[in-house]
Formats: structure tokens, C-alpha cells, sequence
């Protein structure tokens, strides 16, 4: 750690009240899904490991909570062990729980990612799980209009995202398109 | 009440030839639509922190940026689009520029001269036919073959009918005080008495955004909405017909701000007939002119100034507001009437 | 035609099911009386997007935003570089507000390498982020005024953003992408007269916001396009995660900058400016007072500003003789070759910040190598572009302009 005062230290705040508060509250309501909880070093994120099936009850006690908005959902590719994992995160717009972003990974099988979509929990996830589909083909079972949202209609290929897929390079000289 | 009447062939020929042609006719017209599309960008240009058309005639601050523009337009290629009907896609510019120019033939534009065409219910013949213009614009958008034009024309068509009703009953309302549809006898009337503007403030206050609107000023500058339809009903004109098609706007303008000085700021006012005709002519032409060319700068200004409306505001606007004030203005005449 | 304004507060309020039953009448009608509009990207009220809408008569009736049309896969390019090289990368999508996307980066690389910038760097970080957020937020309200027809407020924005972009060249070198943030601090220190010049410049652009409230806040017809058009209702905007001036314009009072401060904020007094009425003209308004806001935490930095490095000495310690000299006399900062090939140890590490439109989240995964394994950004517009789906329906046509101005979504930002 920097040993200058700085602004603001980023040293983990072990004596914040909320916090504990809050890890007290989480663990209390979600011991029966079996989470691994944890924080970062610098006591503002909350990372929870949870398996796939109760992901989508740990999504609703978490909203009951007070988590209440999804700032990114995507995935992240492990082709050697053959997952895919889910990486959510969420946040709240309460004023005691504003500092915090929770963090929830669940592991899903590559050769076929399906997860329950979390958007009759969190409407705000609906254009996050359209990108995580089309990037890492992450099927979002129940989600009400899953299909393109970056990508042209006419792509073709693998999931882009995804790590075994190649960009490819151009030599000079060669002209790709419809246009050659 | 009599003025001087027609003066003996030639004179007469030499007169309208004059009035139809040079002033207050088409040179004046090519002069002063030239100077206010400048004065237009140029106000603009100078209330948005910039210089406005410039490079043209640097010295006089790039007043001949129009000639430029027409000579442009004028050796543009004139592409007509295949589909469209051609012969109403070719006339029904040059009727809307004819049928907005004509009323000029009719007006009276100084002391103890008639106009080339005179009948005694000038007043009226003018309103009937400057109304006949927007059916024209309407035509233009429904004959391009276009989905924009003829969104375009729907809304011209819209605003047409909205905003020229409180027009015309705000004017004839004012022929209440003056007890004649004559233009001539009105500016005698208001030598007499006050000016119009004073007799009856709500039917120049109406008047005067109703000639907002119908020449396409903002905020009323709807039909040719440019962030959202590209340029209304004249979008698929190019060459000279698109030059003829942007000047419409300021033509109409002019000739609206013409009738307006008469009726209700006086035409030709202080002064009156001397006897030298040529002095009269030149003079009081010149005089009405200058009021014509403040209102069309206060027109113009409004650019600087306001964003254009939304079409149902507009045409609530007209039909609420605006016609009540019209009816106000009616009512006022009325009882000023009884009181002179 | 009257607009059913009951009818279509009504149908936003419930969300889901009202959703699908608009949707069902879509497919049913269609062809008879709804008509598609493609108001495609080469339209002049467009931006880089498609909107789609579906208009029965003048009202929208359901409202598609077809975006994607400026990706330019910076997550995945990020993959492939190192991490010094994704610095810039991050400043492109979000061409106005460039600043706070350059220093959430590399607070998030800070976090994974434990180091941590000097309190001067972390003023100047401040300094310029602030003077981005001005810049940005007169593009949004340009935006909004020509969208609206009022080329007056489109010019005046455009100028008064440029006294902005000239007080970061003397900063940092370039108008517009900086590149000035690197992990441990800052590339240049500030010039001697730039605290007079900014002084300069911040009193030049108040005395510009009165006249903007006389012209553009105080207009009639500004107000009868704005007022009550795209009503956000506060429980709406947290359901649909919407974040930005947007969101505080719904009556959230809910900025990264007071929330998790990073930087110097924790140090520096602001208000956050919030509006209850959630209309466009709210939005535009929440702008507004930002800007002045902005004009505030500016002045307190540079009275506040301490002496000393701009770049922390872990990184300084790695210099090579030419590059101290460099320092010392011209308190310019070069690149040591470890930092540009650096190696962070293995882990996540996850950084929040505000950026003019909004919260951008970065989150990096790093496995040891000189590339990032994953590099996740979203940003702001991302997150709003939903607003488009939900706000406009009920909405006539002509409103669209209005309220994607209101909303200052940037397409290449949304796409990436």
C-alpha cells in the first residue's frame, strides 16, 4: 500500500458498520442457497459465488433486500475448464447501500449455456442479458425478447466473445466484402 | 372620396409597367427578398457568436451571398424524379410564386395613384388571392413522389386552414372601422384618425403571427421542418425550381408585410398627394417599403430566437387562442365603430 | 387527436403486462392501421442508430432502438493489448466525456497492482474530469436544441464547449482525447498560468449560463416542447436501471461521485442537483445546474490543490536517468518499459465512476499476463438505451427528437 495520506484511503474499511450490517443481513437471509461470499481488499465490492440452479432465488432475496438494479451482466470464458461464467453485476439506489456493488458469479457449462433470465426480478437486466446472448451465446431462459443488439443482423460465425474465436487479419492487398 | 384616376395612355402603360415591374414589383422584390435572406443570416449568424455569410462581397459583409446562390441554383442540373406527375410537379411552383405576386397588381402603394388593376373591393379581391398560394405548396408535396413531401404537404395543409381563417376575419374586422374594403380609402381613413395598429391592436396582433405562420417563420416553421423531415413539401426539387421554391416563403412574406403596412400602419403615410406624380410615386412607395422591410427583419429575427413547434401545438394554438383573438378583434371593431 | 395523457401514465406505471399487451395489439394490427417507421441512421434527428416505431395515426405506439451500428468491440480488442494500450481505447467510445472513462480504467488497474496515484494527481484527474463533464454536458444540451429546431442553442453550445476543450489543451495537450490518465498518476502537470486561464474561462462560461437561461430555459416554445414530454417516474427509473442526469431528474439523488468517492470528491463540497418533475425539460434543466455545479468543485480544486509528484513512486522509481532528468525540469512523464508491458498479479478488481451521462462501470480480470484476461465496460448510454423501449410509447412522433435529445444518448458510447 501507498504509505502517502492520500485523499481517500483505499485500505479496506473493516470498522464500516454497514457493511458488516449488511454481510450479517446477507447471510442470514441466503444461508440455505449455499453462497461464497466475500469482499475486495477495499471493502466496496461483494462477490458471491453461487451455483447456477439457485441463482435466480438468491436474485430475489437479494431485491428484497434492496438491490434493486443490474449494472452489467456478461460472461467470461474459461475454455480449458470447459464454463462459462455468469458475471452480474448489481447495485442499489438506496443511500445505505449506494457504496456497495455485488458482484454474483455462477458457473455455467460451455458446451451449452442455459440460466434462468433474471428480468422478472430486474427489468434492468433486459438489454444486458441481449448482449451477453449474442457475445458468449448465454441462453436466458424466460427472457421476453432475446436476439441481436450489437452485432449486424448479418453476422455469421461463432459467439464473438467467446475466446476460440479468431479475429481475423488482413494482409495487405486483401479486400474483404461485398464490395471485392 | 376621389383621387386622381387613370392617367392617359401612355402614362398609364408606362405607370403599370413601373408598378408591376420595377416598384413595388419584381425589382424591388429580387432586391429586398435578396437582402432579407442575408439579413436573415446575417442576424442569425451574429446571435450564434459567428460572422454569417462573409466571403461573397467581403466588404459590404457578404450582402451578395444571394446573387451568388441564384446564379448557383440557376446552372444547377434541374433533375425531375421519374415518378413523379410532371406536369403538376412543373406548375404548381410557378402557380404558388404567381398566385402569391399577382395581389401586388391590385394594391395601391402611393398617394393620388391607382394600382394597374383597380377595382373598389381591393381589399378583398387581395385576400382571395393570396389564399390561393398554399393550395399550390399542398400540390407540390402530393405530386413529388414522396413519403416526406407529402408528410410535408399534410402539414401545410393543416396549417393552412388553422392559421388563414383568424387571418382573414382579422383583417376584414378592421373593415369595420374603416367603413370600406378599400385599400386606397383606408390609408385615407387612417390619415383622418390613428393608425390601425392603434384602432385595433388585437387584429394586428393576430395578424401578425398569422403572417408568421403562413410564410414558414419560426417558431412556426413547421412544414419544412429540416431535423425531421428533410425539406418538406419541395424536397425533391433541385436547380432552379429549388431556388424558386425557397424564395416562395420570403416572397409571400414581402406581399403579407405589404397589405399589413397598408391596413394597419399607414402605407404611405405622412405624407400625401403633392400633385407631382413622379415625386408621389417614388416617395411613398419608398416609404411603405421601409415598413414593409422592418416587419419582414422583426420576421426574421425570430429565428435567432425560438424553436419551432410541434404541429398539434400549432394548430391547437391556431384554433384556440388565436381565433378567439380574432373574434376579440371583431368585437372590438365593432364598438369602436359605434363610438366614431 | 388529443394525446391521452391519463391513459399513458397509466400504461408506463405497469410495466410488464401492459408491455405485452401493446406488443400483441402491434402484431395483431398490423397492416391494418399501425405503420412502421424506419427513422434510420441517415436521417438527420437520428444520431448512429435506427429507431424503429411503430405509429398508429401521430402516437407511438411501441418504439425499437435498433443500435449496434458503431461497435467497435473494445472489450474484445482490449484482449489482445496490453494494458497501457487500452487507455485510449477506453477514451474513444465516449468521445465527449472522455476523462472519467480514462480514470475508471486505471483506477481499476490501480486496484489490481496495489498502487495508488500522488494527492496532486488525483487534483488533476479531478480538474480535468470536471472540465469533461462541462464539455459534455453543453454537447447534450446542443443536442437537445437542434433536435428541437433552435439553431441559436446549437450554436451557442458548441461554442461555449470549445472554451472548455481549449483549457484542457493547455492541460494536456490534445482537444478532445487526452490519454493524460496512466496507472500511478498523470502524464503532464499543470502549466503556471493555468489557474488564471481557467479562472478565465469559468467566469466567461457563467456569465454564458445566464444568457442561456434567458434564452433557452425561459423560451415558451421551449417549454410547451419539453414540459410533461417522456415523464419518468422515479420508481420507473430504479426499476429500469437508468443512471445519469436522467435519473436525477426523476428525483434520485444517486451520483458515484458522493456515493463511492474516488479521486478527490471526498475532499471537495458539491450538491447534486436533482429535479422532481422527471420530464425532458427537467433533464435539460439538471444539466444545466450540473454545469454550474461543476463550475464550483473546478474552483475548489485549484485553491485546494496540493504540491508533489504526479506519479506515485512506485512507478517513479523505475525511471532510467533520462527520464528523471525529463521529470525534474519539465514535469513531463515518460513511459518506463515495465509499465508498458506491465504484468499485474492474478485477480478481479472493479471500479465505479461518474461520467458526464452517467455511472461507467469497469471491471478487469486479470490471470498474470501482460493482457487482460477480461475487461468488462459499460457504459452510461448503455444503460439508458432501455428509456427508448419504455419512455416513448404514448408519445407522438414528432416527440422522439425531444426526447432523445432530453435523454443525451451517444450512440457510439451505447455501442462501443
Amino acid at each position: 500500500m501507498s504509505s502517502q495520506t492520500s485523499p481517500q484511503s483505499t485500505q479496506m474499511k473493516k470498522e464500516d458498520p454497514d457493511l458488516k450490517r449488511f454481510l450479517e443481513i446477507l447471510n442470514e437471509r441466503t444461508k440455505d442457497l449455499n453462497p461464497k461470499i466475500s469482499i475486495d481488499k477495499y471493502g466496496r465490492a461483494i462477490y458471491i459465488e453461487i451455483s447456477n440452479e439457485k441463482l435466480h432465488e438468491l436474485a430475489e432475496r437479494l431485491s428484497k433486500l434492496g438491490i434493486d438494479h443490474v449494472k452489467s451482466v456478461t460472461g467470461v470464458d474459461y475454455p480449458s475448464e470447459n464454463k462459462i461464467e455468469l458475471l452480474i453485476h448489481a447495485g442499489s439506489y438506496l443511500r445505505t447501500l449506494r457504496k456497495y456493488t455485488v458482484i454474483i458469479k455462477s458457473f455455467l457449462d460451455r458446451s451449452s449455456p442455459k440460466t434462468r433470465s433474471l428480468t422478472d426480478v430486474w427489468p434492468s437486466a433486459e438489454f444486458q442479458e441481449r448482449e451477453a446472448w449474442e457475445m458468449f451465446g448465454i441462453y436466458f431462459e424466460g427472457h421476453p425478447d432475446l436476439r441481436r443488439l450489437l452485432l449486424p443482423e448479418d453476422f455469421e460465425g461463432m459467439w464473438p466473445m467467446r475466446k476460440d474465436f479468431m479475429i481475423k487479419t488482413r494482409r495487405p492487398g486483401e479486400v474483404e466484402g461485398p464490395w471485392k | 372620396m376621389v383621387y386622381i384616376g387613370p392617367l392617359e395612355i401612355p402614362g398609364r402603360l408606362i405607370y403599370d409597367f413601373l408598378h408591376i415591374f420595377i416598384l413595388p414589383g419584381f425589382g424591388a422584390i429580387l432586391v429586398l427578398v435578396i437582402l432579407i435572406i442575408w439579413a436573415e443570416r446575417k442576424i442569425a449568424g451574429l446571435v450564434q457568436l459567428r460572422y454569417g455569410p462573409l466571403h461573397v462581397s467581403r466588404r459590404i459583409g457578404g450582402a451578395l451571398q444571394l446573387i451568388a446562390d441564384l446564379i448557383r441554383y440557376s446552372l444547377q442540373e434541374f433533375i425531375v424524379p421519374e415518378n413523379v406527375d410532371k406536369i403538376a410537379y412543373l406548375m404548381a411552383p410557378a402557380l404558388a410564386l404567381l398566385f402569391a405576386v399577382i395581389p401586388i397588381a391590385f394594391m395601391p402603394t402611393a398617394p393620388g395613384i391607382a394600382p394597374p388593376i383597380y377595382v373598389e373591393p381591393n381589399l378583398l379581391l387581395i385576400l382571395a388571392v393570396i389564399s390561393l398560394a398554399p393550395i399550390f405548396v399542398i400540390v407540390t408535396g402530393v405530386a413529388s413522389d414522396n413519403k416526406f413531401a407529402f408528410i410535408g404537404s399534410l402539414r401545410e395543409a393543416f396549417l393552412m386552414i388553422s392559421y388563414e381563417i383568424p387571418f382573414i376575419i382579422s383583417i376584414l374586422s378592421t373593415a369595420f372601422i374603416y367603413g370600406t374594403l378599400d385599400l386606397y380609402k383606408i390609408v385615407e381613413a387612417q390619415s383622418k384618425a390613428f393608425l390601425g395598429v392603434l384602432l385595433n391592436p388585437f387584429a394586428a396582433l393576430v395578424a401578425y403571427i398569422a403572417i408568421l405562420r403562413i410564410t414558414g417563420r419560426f417558431p412556426f416553421e413547421i412544414s419544412e421542418a429540416e431535423s425531421e423531415l428533410v425539406m418538406g413539401p419541395y424536397t425533391e426539387y433541385s436547380g432552379l425550381m429549388y431556388g424558386v421554391a425557397m424564395g416562395i416563403g420570403y416572397i409571400k412574406l414581402y406581399v403579407y408585410s405589404l397589405l399589413f403596412s397598408i391596413v394597419f400602419l399607414g402605407g404611405w403615410l405622412p405624407i400625401s398627394s403633392t400633385g407631382n406624380i413622379v415625386f408621389d410615386y417614388i416617395l411613398g412607395n419608398i416609404i411603405l417599403l421601409t415598413k414593409a422591410s422592418i416587419l419582414m427583419l422583426i420576421a426574421v429575427f425570430l429565428r435567432s430566437v425560438y424553436p419551432r413547434y410541434r404541429i398539434d401545438q400549432a394548430v391547437r394554438l391556431g384554433w384556440s387562442l388565436i381565433l378567439i383573438l380574432s373574434g376579440a378583434a371583431v368585437a372590438w371593431s365593432l364598438i369602436i365603430h359605434l363610438i366614431i | 387527436m388529443e394525446v391521452d395523457r391519463e391513459s399513458s401514465n397509466d400504461f408506463l406505471s405497469n410495466l410488464s403486462q401492459e408491455l405485452f399487451m401493446i406488443r400483441e395489439t402491434g402484431v395483431r394490427e398490423e397492416g391494418e392501421r399501425l405503420i412502421e417507421l424506419q427513422i434510420g441512421p441517415a436521417h438527420p434527428g437520428s444520431g448512429h442508430m435506427r429507431i424503429l416505431a411503430w405509429v398508429d395515426g401521430d402516437i407511438v405506439v411501441r418504439c425499437d432502438p435498433d443500435i449496434g451500428f458503431v461497435h467497435r468491440t473494445i472489450e474484445k480488442l482490449s484482449e489482445n493489448r496490453a494494458y497501457i494500450k487500452t487507455i485510449p481505447l477506453v477514451e474513444r467510445p465516449s468521445l465527449l466525456d472522455t476523462t472519467p472513462m480514462t480514470i475508471g480504467y486505471v483506477n481499476a488497474v490501480e486496484k489490481l497492482m496495489g498502487i495508488e496515484a500522488p494527492p496532486r494527481a488525483k487534483y488533476l484527474r479531478t480538474i480535468l474530469a470536471e472540465i469533461t463533464r462541462i464539455a459534455s454536458h453543453f454537447y447534450g444540451i446542443g443536442i437537445l436544441a437542434i433536435f428541437l429546431g433552435h439553431s441559436t442553442g446549437f450554436m451557442w453550445a458548441f461554442g461555449d464547449r470549445e472554451v472548455m476543450i481549449e483549457l484542457a489543451t493547455m492541460l494536456t495537450g490534445a482537444r478532445i482525447t487526452y490519454a493524460y490518465v496512466i496507472p500511478g498518476g498523470v502524464r503532464r502537470d499543470m502549466p503556471q498560468n493555468f489557474p488564471d486561464q481557467v479562472e478565465k474561462g469559468l467566469r466567461y462560461i457563467e456569465r454564458r449560463l445566464k444568457d442561456w437561461e434567458k434564452l433557452f430555459l425561459n423560451n415558451p416554445v421551449v417549454e410547451r416542447r419539453l414540459r410533461d414530454i417522456g415523464v419518468l417516474k422515479p420508481v420507473m427509473a430504479r426499476r429500469l436501471g437508468i443512471t445519469g442526469p436522467n435519473l436525477r431528474a426523476s428525483g434520485v439523488d444517486y451520483d458515484v461521485r458522493m456515493a463511492e468517492p474516488y479521486e478527490a470528491y471526498d475532499e471537495i463540497d458539491f450538491m447534486i442537483p436533482v429535479a422532481e418533475e422527471g420530464d425532458a425539460y427537467a433533464r435539460g434543466l439538471v444539466r444545466f445546474k450540473e454545469i454550474e455545479q461543476s463550475i464550483s468543485i473546478i474552483r475548489q480544486a485549484i485553491k485546494k490543490i496540493p504540491d508533489g509528484d504526479i506519479i506515485s513512486p512506485q512507478i517513479s522509481r523505475l525511471f532510467n536517468p533520462l527520464m528523471k532528468k525529463i521529470y525534474a525540469e519539465t514535469r513531463r512523464v515518460k513511459f518506463p518499459s515495465l509499465l508498458a508491458t506491465l504484468k499485474p498479479p492474478k485477480g478481479e478488481a472493479m471500479a465505479r465512476v461518474e461520467a458526464g451521462r452517467g455511472e461507467a462501470l469497469f471491471h478487469i480480470i486479470s490471470d498474470g499476463s501482460t493482457n487482460p484476461y477480461r475487461f468488462r465496460f459499460v457504459t452510461p448510454s448503455f444503460r439508458n438505451v432501455i428509456l427508448f423501449k419504455y419512455l416513448i410509447p404514448g408519445h407522438r412522433l414528432a416527440d422522439i427528437p425531444a426526447i432523445y435529445g432530453s435523454i443525451d444518448y451517444f450512440p457510439p458510447e451505447a455501442d462501443r
